[in-house]
């Protein structure tokens, strides 16, 4: 599995001397910007043409689901079915935190876990929090960014995904090995009961409950900007790589405030 | 009256430090006045929230704006090295309509907002005159909204929401716009104009 890990840590350092290599022969135009202003996005035109379904997608069916979610379905009822989602989460993000190197995390997150789907009633209460177990969120896409030796902001190239939305190289990466290694999958899958079904669902569910968390954000970005795709491709970038640089943080704190400088600087 | 306004601030302050006092609050005497600043232009905009509505309030923002902004290096910073291309009077023209722009977003912005309110954390000073504080935007529900402040020269330089520069996406932004529409600024100010005279 660490040897997957460094392969794709090492094509994401390939794709990014690529990158550099494309700048200087770009001609240097863009020479004083950093990562985070210019997403590498080989793949423009198809991005943009599967961006333009997933926001009819979106417009049609998506939002208002989600919006009718948010408005009508009591509030108590949302947070049980958060809780329960994020506790059908919580085995893939135990694995990640031991890929990233903090068993003792992992540990937490199993607890939770056990917690929750007993006492917390198959995850609809979250109990172990309130035992002072936090809840923390992993996913592959993080764990590359972890250790691949590169700035967070490049995760190889940006990616529309269909139905998903924003990704790129690393984390559509991470979303495969997220479903590779979810036990809740393999266990459907291997048992080979039609309980598809509920993953089905489980996706589905996932993407409202999500979507009716996002409204707002969304809105406000697309109201206020003149290309939203370029627009979204930028907040995507940036807000993966803060939680990316928030897990490298806790080894190393003095490379966040030196970056900040040399952007400053260039700015 | 401004005696009674700074004691008031003083004392939010000390509210503030109350609450948390685990967090790291107003260390030396000169990261304070970068503290402030967020502190002032947040209560600033509530009041306005609060209190006007529809074109007041986006007169009003954009005072706000204009005061603890610095408008003229955001919108230098957003249009990024197009910037050296354009003429004098496309910076001016572009420069009123981002200000216009942002005013009216944050208005209509925080016109669904309410009941929330802004704690104040590190303070983080820089060698190179730049201020970063950190602060935490309060929901009545949900997750707090990490929120960083970057200042220099007592001005609000930029605004990152959860890791999301406000000037980066801009530039984005702004950059493929300029791209789709042969490379020059006039479309990009033409469009912002438009959209401001909306």
């Amino acid at each position: 599995m660490i040897g997957v890990t460094r392969a794709i840590a090492a094509s994401i350092r390939r794709s990014f001397i690529l990158v550099a290599l494309s700048g200087l022969l770009a001609g240097g135009c863009a020479s004083g910007d950093t990562g985070a202003a210019e997403v590498w996005d080989p793949l423009e035109t198809p991005n943009r043409f599967i961006f333009s379904i997933n926001r009819a997608v979106d417009i049609i069916a998506l939002r208002p689901l989600a919006v009718m979610y948010r408005d009508l379905v009591p509030d108590r009822a949302q947070t049980g079915v958060r809780n329960v989602l994020d506790n059908l989460g919580e085995p893939v993000t135990a694995i990640n935190e031991v890929f990233q190197g903090d068993p003792n995390r992992a540990a937490t997150t199993m607890a939770r876990f056990l917690v929750n789907s007993t006492i917390g009633v198959a995850g609809i209460f979250d109990v172990a929090s309130s035992f002072g177990l936090e809840r923390t969120k992993e996913d592959f896409g993080k764990t590359i960014g972890l250790w691949a030796g590169v700035e967070p902001e490049n995760g190889g190239f940006y990616l529309m995904l269909p139905a998903y939305g924003p990704s790129n190289a690393r984390d559509a990466t991470g979303l495969m090995m997220d479903y590779l290694v979810d036990p809740f999958r393999i266990l459907t899958f291997n048992l080979a009961i039609d309980w598809d079904v509920w993953q089905i669902g489980r996706y589905g569910l996932n993407a409202v409950d999500y979507r009716s968390r996002t409204i707002f954000a969304l809105d406000d970005l697309e109201k206020n900007s003149v290309d939203y795709y370029a627009a979204l491709k930028s907040a995507y970038t940036q807000n993966r790589a803060d939680q990316i640089r928030e897990k490298r943080e806790k080894t190393n704190a003095r490379a966040e405030l030196e970056r900040r400088d040399n952007l400053a600087l260039v700015r | 009256m401004p005696k009674v306004a700074s004691r008031r601030v003083v004392l939010q302050l000390a509210a503030l430090a109350a609450t948390f006092a685990a967090a790291p609050l107003v260390g030396p005497a000169v990261a304070a006045d970068p503290a402030q600043l967020v502190q002032n232009t947040a209560q600033q905009v509530i009041e306005i929230v609060k209190t006007k509505t529809g074109a007041a309030r986006q007169a009003a923002i954009l005072g706000v704006l204009q005061t603890s902004f610095d408008m003229p290096a955001m919108a230098r910073s957003a249009l990024g090295t197009h910037w050296n291309q354009a003429t004098e009077s496309e910076r001016a023209r572009f420069e009123k309509a981002v200000a216009t722009a942002e005013a009216k977003a944050y208005s209509e912005r925080f016109g669904q907002y309410g009941g929330q309110t802004l704690t104040i954390g590190k303070v983080t000073p820089r060698a190179n005159g730049v201020t970063i504080v950190d602060s935490r935007l309060n929901q009545t529900s949900g997750q707090p909204i990490k929120l960083e402040w970057e200042i220099r020269n007592d001005r609000i330089t930029d605004v990152k929401v959860e890791g999301v520069s406000m000037v980066m996406t801009r530039r984005s932004d702004f950059n493929s716009y300029i791209q789709n529409n042969g490379g020059k600024v006039e479309p990009l100010v033409r469009e912002l104009e438009a959209r401001a005279a909306r």
